[in-house]
């Protein structure tokens, strides 16, 4: 029986199998309850999916790597909630495919950035940081206001959002390159059917405030500017933290 | 499949103890088997001596 | 190159070249509108530049059958090589970003320049690029000289080690153009993800094949953790980068995860990746090249096998720690720090049995500057596991998450426990891999472990003193009961600090350059007095021999 494990490893491929099951099962353990689990993420009926503008920003945000120096996700601490606002819910980030909480602050935590600033403060600040906050050691976007946004191929962005579970419907897809468009245009004639798809409270606004073209600022501006706004289900609990 | 949260957290929290008694114990006693004691003593000096060549 | 490859194997060669030609020309056309068109046209270039050699030497005269009376290490000499171009070009990079951080404006107005752009081509060109051409490297070595096998053929080594680095140039020129997955230390999009995953897979083929043929009945231990190294990545890699892309004509795609689960996912595969890709394949590189260099066998091969089987099973559920009091249930948080605090036993065996293993020889450790490395960096492995399962509490972590601190402790992993392990290992092998007395300068490698050991230590005490007052101020409260600090207040205190971490980057950075320099020169004095004799062990009987002289 003992000679079992010489075996194993005179047997190369029980060897491969053993470390396998003997590390394979710590992480099976971990993360296979979460997909069953009706408590890990909370009900939240008023949340609602990234319009095409504001996933493009959030494309933006990816692209350069702003997770590197901010976290989406506070914490339930008590100096943190004071600092940033109630403690991030596992909801809010239901459909961030994938998750953006960061896990450095060498910058502020931003999970609860939307509407704090104005537009135009987004705009300065992006595009020289040191404009607006003197001691700011951020890299300067301004180079974002002077790209087009692409935005031909969005339908296509949301298909596969789709695929991965986000409730994007045929409609949306279908519009979402006018919707794209008529977010940050708000006198163009695209922008009729975006709050009866994505809700009322959806924000039409010339974000970068350059009429006549979207570019990559208008798209970053109004990714900012939805951050802990998809649903108010972190306002409805009073949020406690621990200390 | 029709496995339910409770189920897989019970799982979870009961299985991985018992999974980690069985292993250490299994481990500990391959180790110290008296015979595997040799083999081990081979194993560490043998690379010490180094070789040209493949064995043939 | 080529004429050590037999005709089959050539043939071999390029019709997997063809077929890695093909793909990135269809990639190329498809994907014109896109930035994955670029990569195309790269992959298309690179396997027609691979091609061209391959012709060139096509006639050349087939490699005779006494080949076979040697081990093959080509292969490693080149991984060796690789990994230092990689290491000095990650640590640039990587002291660029440091200095980013007190000169922001070093950005030249364009998004390549940019922190977010350029940190993940540092942490990718230092832990794939330098760790993971340092592991396929050295693995080859120990590998072949514990089994007493030559590996089975000559092309999968190439493919493995080529392939590799393959992947490595798409994931860095990549994020210049801002192509990346956003999930940490696994950027890379998907095409390159697949192309990894063969890749691996012929790794670990290539590994059994040779484990198949060993004459050594026994499998040493060091095999046991460069084989859990390549399995367990090739998991974590798969289950952590399952995504939808856009079109096959986009390089962009949607993780199949999200939110919580994806957290979850990500920091399973970040810790482990920790776990199996930067201790474990270095533990391996650490029971071999230890032993040998010292002359004297491993202290206790029990304890490397206990501690082997406790590093594999506890590692896997430490992940969570990443996450305390967020989002995830409490009860898997809990879980990660259990598991991170009994982590600590099998580590410090580890470490333990490393220096103890040097008990005895210690006139050669003050002599030898290559084993000093290995000391060191036994020793950093032990700190940095300690403060691993330290700050893994939840009362620690509340404060040292989202820091610098954390900074600070993968640097001591990374510099102090890997870097230096590797470049001691590499001192090692390279005299007798290219068949040297020793390297060709002791001084050299006297200098860059001295500005190895004083660029961590800087850079360590530095994040340690900005990554405690950070997490401090941010919950400070006045009298009034009111926050004390702004979060401009603690950037603003964070300066100095940023400042001496860029040094000590600087000076590792500097004796990674002098290594490199050392170990080309250490290659060059080989080629120049007879290349082709260099392959034969046997017309160079004291090389190896020698290294015993002084037991």
């Amino acid at each position: 029986m003992f000679g079992l494990h010489y075996k194993l490893e005179r047997n190369t491929i029980g060897f491969a199998l053993a470390v396998i099951v003997v590390a394979g099962i710590g992480g099976f353990v971990e993360i296979a309850p979460l997909f069953t689990v009706d408590e890990t993420v909370e009900e939240a009926p008023n949340m609602r999916v990234y319009t095409p503008l504001e996933l493009a920003g959030r494309n933006i945000y990816i692209r350069e790597g702003c997770y590197a120096c901010h976290s989406q996700m506070i914490r339930t601490l008590r100096d943190e909630v004071e600092r940033y606002g109630p403690y991030s819910l596992a909801v809010e980030s239901k459909y961030d495919h994938p998750m953006l909480w960061g896990s450095k602050r060498t910058g502020p935590d931003i999970a609860r950035l939307g509407g704090k600033y104005s537009d135009q403060w987004h705009v300065a600040h992006l595009n020289n940081p040191r404009d607006v906050v003197p001691e700011s050691i951020m890299p300067s976007y301004a180079y974002l206001g002077r790209a087009e946004l692409k935005a031909n191929d969005l339908g296509l962005h949301l298909k596969a959002m789709r695929a991965v579970g986000v409730p994007y419907t045929d409609e949306m897809i279908a519009n979402a390159t006018s919707d794209t468009y008529g977010q940050a245009m708000p006198d163009s004639t695209f922008s009729s059917g975006l709050s009866k798809r994505y809700g009322d409270k959806t924000t039409v606004r010339d974000f970068d405030g350059v009429a006549g073209q979207v570019t990559e600022m208008d798209a970053l501006v109004a990714y900012l500017q939805i951050l802990g706004k998809l649903t108010d289900a972190a306002y409805s609990p009073v949020a406690k933290a621990e200390d | 499949m029709d496995i339910d949260h409770n189920i897989a957290v019970v799982v979870a929290k009961s299985f991985g103890l018992f999974y980690l008694i069985a292993l250490s114990i299994g481990v500990l006693v391959y180790v110290y088997w008296p015979s595997n004691g040799k083999r081990f003593d081979d194993a560490a000096k043998n690379v010490i001596h180094d070789e040209d060549a493949p064995w043939h | 190159m080529v004429s050590q490859l037999t005709r089959n194997e050539r043939q071999l060669a390029l019709v997997i070249l063809s077929a890695l030609a093909l793909c990135g020309l269809a990639m190329a056309a498809i994907g014109r509108d896109d930035l994955i068109g670029g990569h195309g046209a790269f992959i298309l270039l690179a396997s027609l530049g691979m091609g061209f050699v391959v012709t060139s030497g096509y006639y050349h005269a087939e490699p005779s059958d006494e080949r076979l009376a040697h081990y093959y290490d080509d292969p490693s000499k080149v991984g060796i090589v690789l990994a230092m171009i990689w290491v000095v070009f990650g640590l640039f990079i990587g002291d660029w970003v440091a200095w980013l951080l007190v000169y922001p404006e070093m950005t030249f107005d364009g998004g390549w320049a940019s922190f977010g752009r350029l940190r993940p081509i540092h942490t990718t060109a230092v832990i794939f690029g330098f760790g993971g051409n340092a592991l396929i490297a050295t693995s080859f070595h120990v590998l072949q000289r514990t089994s007493r096998a030559r590996l089975p053929d000559q092309l999968s080594p190439w493919f493995v080690l080529l392939g590799y680095n393959l992947f490595c140039l798409l994931a860095v020129t990549g994020y210049s153009m801002g192509l990346t997955q956003s999930k940490e230390y696994a950027e890379p999009e998907w095409y390159a993800d697949i192309w990894l995953v063969i890749v691996w897979v012929t790794y670990f083929v290539l590994y059994l094949r040779t484990l198949a043929r060993r004459k050594e009945p026994h499998i040493y231990v060091a095999n046991w953790y460069y084989m859990a190294f390549i399995l367990v990545v090739a998991v974590l890699h798969i289950v952590n980068n399952l995504a939808v892309p856009v079109s096959i004509a986009h390089a962009k795609s949607y993780s199949l995860f999200s939110g919580v689960q994806d957290a979850m996912t990500q920091w399973w595969y970040g810790h482990n990746a920790v776990a199996f890709f930067l201790t474990a394949g270095f533990l391996g590189m650490m029971y071999y090249y230890l032993p040998k260099k010292a002359g004297r066998p491993i202290f206790s091969y029990r304890m490397s096998i206990i501690s082997f089987w406790g590093i594999t099973f506890m590692y896997m559920w430490a992940g969570s720690h990443h996450l305390h009091y967020t989002a995830l249930p409490q009860w898997v948080q809990t879980l990660g720090v259990t598991f991170s605090v009994m982590l600590l036993v099998p580590s410090w065996a580890s470490a333990g049995n490393a220096l103890l293993t040097l008990n005895g020889a210690w006139h050669k450790v003050r002599d030898d500057a290559t084993l000093r490395f290995m000391m060191v960096a036994a020793i950093f492995y032990g700190l940095s596991t300690f403060e691993g399962s330290f700050m893994a509490i939840r009362p620690v972590n509340a404060l040292s998450h989202y820091t610098d601190w954390t900074v600070g402790h993968v640097h001591a992993g990374a510099l102090g426990w890997v870097a230096l392990i590797t470049f001691g290992s590499f001192y090692s092998v390279v005299p007798w891999l290219w068949k040297r007395e020793r390297m060709y300068s002791a001084k050299l490698v006297e200098l860059h472990f001295w500005l190895a050991l004083a660029g961590t230590i800087i850079y360590v005490f530095a994040m340690w003193n900005s990554g405690i007052i950070q997490g401090l101020m941010w919950r400070t409260y006045n009298d009034s009961g009111t926050l004390a600090y702004s979060f401009v207040d603690s950037l603003i205190a964070m300066r100095p600090y940023y400042i001496a971490r860029a040094i000590g980057g600087l000076l590792f950075l500097i004796g990674a350059a002098v290594g490199f320099y050392n170990i080309w020169m250490t290659a060059r004095g080989a080629l120049e007095e007879s290349p082709t004799n260099a392959d034969r062990p046997a017309a160079v009987p004291v090389a190896a021999r020698t290294i015993e002289a002084g037991e």
